[in-house]
């Protein structure tokens, strides 16, 4: 709709205007905060306009915090994740698509109901798991009875233990089971003429040569986009290396930064220096849209599709 | 004629099918028990409506689908259990298939590098192709940059280049507009007088059956209804199918019955004379029936319903006993306002056909 009614704009841009006061007030809160010194906030509350101490806060959080160690895990997370999940995302999507399984269409709704439960929802059985992956098979020989048998025969039951907590591992495995990347890949290769799996067929490639040789150079704009958009969503993630890291060498950046404030009442957090870890953390990301926004809109319009 | 022409000509092969059959289960069998022997360097094409099995024939051949039963022989070698590259085969597909992300060089080398030739040898090849092709200034060029056309002829090419004993084409034209249809169709005819590849054409049109085939193969429902030169299908039709098939329009198809001397249409207006009782199918060319004029068959009485003009002739649709009947008159003959048309079918343009059965009774009018 076009309209050119002089107060409509006036009205359109005020409302626009409060949007964007409504967004980046608070960032600007953020850079200011992040600018003045920790006295300077204890005296005035909330800091309106920019100081000069921002270089010494950004010092600090680089000597007095574990946010740096953290960034490092942070960049571990959201790398293998990103990584990870591309390859498992590519490889399930092109088993579903390109081979004549019975079974596809129901392995491709359970890995689409991955989707509908985050690790948000099933944040207590993936800890349970997390804390000793072979639980579940502990679980299995307990039910079927099978425990019973070889605790007579060897005088114990089997009770196997590896917890992953702690770990790198563990802190990447449980986001890497996400079915957003497996149905971007599905989509894509949809699109593709059919006819190219039997040509290359037909000149001699089978299906590991089609993979290498022709699916996966077609595929790099989605594997970037699908890149970028695991490694923000493993960057920023927070409930699951919160839950799942215990030590502050493990955590990541942004459980880092909430661990900043002081866990006793009363003291006023030092929050010029949190601001200007928050700044700093957030520098990552920022640079990682500004060098791949392109594919990221390619990507966001794929999974809308 | 150059090296690849030499080379594909010499690798030719025939195809023999015996006995094949395809069917995805019990209830579903697409290609009941087939034997057909096709000649090496021969044009086949297989014609048919779509669902007849025609696709699934040619992909039984390339190996791109198992086979339910039977056997198929490339030379004197078995073939149905091998993988596609060992079968000697290549085949250019409907929507060309070619690899977007590689250049037409690239595409057309894709299976010598695959094959693990030398690169040398490599380019040599692709070039030699190119050039017959006419795509030797195009090589460094993706697909997406090339017109239709010459996309076909990079896929045609990918598929030569490789100097196969059998051509697979899989209704290769059908993406194509009208003008640039024809134009390939000049092309291929041209392409395959000069490099002799045993081919197997794919289509559901008859224009390029008729002009392109030494031999057509009708299928239906999986079935060989007809397999002959275009003349001898144009002219003796094996079947109703075949008649209705081929020909635009296609043949006129009327029910007659036979009371022993002369064949009755449903109206009771004599058509022919025929020592024949019971009932048959009888089939007319547009072009054959004669309006007006004297021939040596019987005169019928026929409603004229519309006319088309064409420009080359005029087609009148016209009502004989309740059924339509095309006729193919010369243009601007003077029947514009007519209603009622004096027609005559003459005997020795007639084909007899069996009514239970549709299929052809060569004779049965007499000499033909």
């Amino acid at each position: 709709m076009i309209e050119n009614a002089r107060s409509l704009n006036i009205v359109a841009s005020l409302i626009l205007l409060v949007g964007m006061l409504y967004i980046l007030g608070p960032l600007y809160l953020t850079l200011t905060t992040a600018s003045q010194s920790y006295e300077f906030l204890l005296r005035n509350g909330l800091a309106w306009y920019p100081g000069d101490q921002f270089l010494n806060n950004v010092a600090r959080i680089f000597t007095e915090t574990r946010i740096p160690i953290q960034m490092l895990n942070s960049l571990v997370v959201a790398f293998s994740l990103a990584i990870a999940t591309c390859i498992l995302s590519f490889l399930s999507a092109y088993a579903i698509v390109y081979f004549r399984i019975r079974w596809a269409g129901v392995a491709f709704a359970l890995i689409l109901a991955t989707i509908m439960l985050p690790v948000d929802i099933r944040v207590i059985t993936t800890y349970q798991v997390a804390s000793n992956v072979f639980s579940p098979i502990n679980a299995l020989l307990d039910v079927t009875g099978l425990n019973g048998l070889i605790a007579q025969v060897f005088g114990e039951p089997v009770q196997l233990e590896l917890s992953v907590l702690n770990t790198h591992f563990g802190l990447v495995a449980p986001l890497v089971a996400h079915g957003t990347g497996t149905f971007l890949f599905r989509q894509f290769f949809r699109t593709l003429p059919g006819d190219l799996f039997k040509a290359a067929r037909m000149d001699g490639a089978g299906p590991v040569r089609f993979m290498f040789d022709i699916l996966l150079p077609l595929s790099r704009t989605s594997f970037a986009a699908l890149f970028v958009l695991t490694f923000l969503s493993g960057w920023t993630q927070y409930l699951w290396p919160l839950v799942a890291s215990s030590t502050p060498d493990m955590q990541t950046a942004v459980v880092g930064l909430a661990r900043l404030l002081p866990d006793s009442d009363g003291e006023v957090p030092d929050f010029p220096m949190i601001m200007a870890g928050a700044v700093i953390v957030s520098l990552v990301p920022l640079l990682m849209i500004a060098l791949l926004q392109r594919y990221l809109v390619q990507g966001l319009v794929l999974s809308e599709k | 004629m150059n090296a690849i022409d030499t080379a594909i000509r010499a690798a030719a092969a025939s195809i023999t099918v015996k006995g094949l059959t395809k069917a995805y289960d019990p209830q579903t069998v697409v290609i009941p028990p087939m034997d057909v022997e096709l000649k090496a360097g021969e044009f086949t094409v297989v014609l048919g409506p779509s669902g007849c099995g025609k696709s699934t024939l040619l992909q039984m051949i390339a190996g791109l689908e198992r086979v339910s039963g039977g056997k198929i022989l490339i030379g004197a070698r078995e073939v149905q259990d091998l993988e596609p590259k060992h079968r000697g085969c290549a085949m250019v597909f409907q929507n060309y298939a070619l690899y977007p992300h590689m250049s037409v060089f690239e595409n057309m080398a894709y299976s010598l590098k695959v094959a693990g030739m030398a690169k040398a040898e490599r380019a040599e090849r692709v070039t030699a192709v190119a050039k017959m092709l006419g795509l030797a200034d195009y090589l460094h060029r993706k697909p997406g940059q090339l017109s239709g056309g010459q996309r076909q002829r990079v896929a045609i090419g990918r598929a030569i280049v490789r100097e196969p004993g059998v051509l697979l084409f899989d209704e290769p034209l059908s993406n194509l507009d009208a003008q640039l249809r024809h134009d390939m169709r000049v092309e291929l005819a041209d392409l395959h007088r000069r490099i002799g590849a045993t081919t197997v054409f794919v289509t559901h049109d008859q224009v390029e059956a008729m002009t392109l085939a030494d031999r057509i193969l009708i299928l239906n429902k999986g079935r060989i209804e007809q397999f002959d030169t275009p003349k001898a299908i144009y002219h003796h039709p094996a079947s109703v199918f075949v008649a209705k098939f081929i020909g635009a329009p296609p043949m006129n198809i009327l029910a007659v019955t036979g009371d022993g001397s002369t064949l009755r249409l449903a109206d009771g207006q004599v058509v022919a004379n025929a020592p024949l009782t019971g009932a048959y199918q009888i089939g007319i060319r547009p072009e054959d029936i004669v309006v007006d004029g004297k021939a040596d068959g019987h005169a019928v009485k026929a409603a004229l319903r519309f006319r088309e003009d064409l420009g080359s002739h005029s087609v009148l649709a016209a009502d004989l006993g309740g059924s339509i009947v095309r006729i193919a008159t010369p243009f601007g003959m003077d029947i514009a306002d007519r209603l009622e048309l004096d027609l005559n079918f003459p005997t020795s343009r007639l084909h007899l056909f069996d009514a239970a059965t549709g299929r052809a009774m060569p004779g049965a009018l007499g000499a033909h």
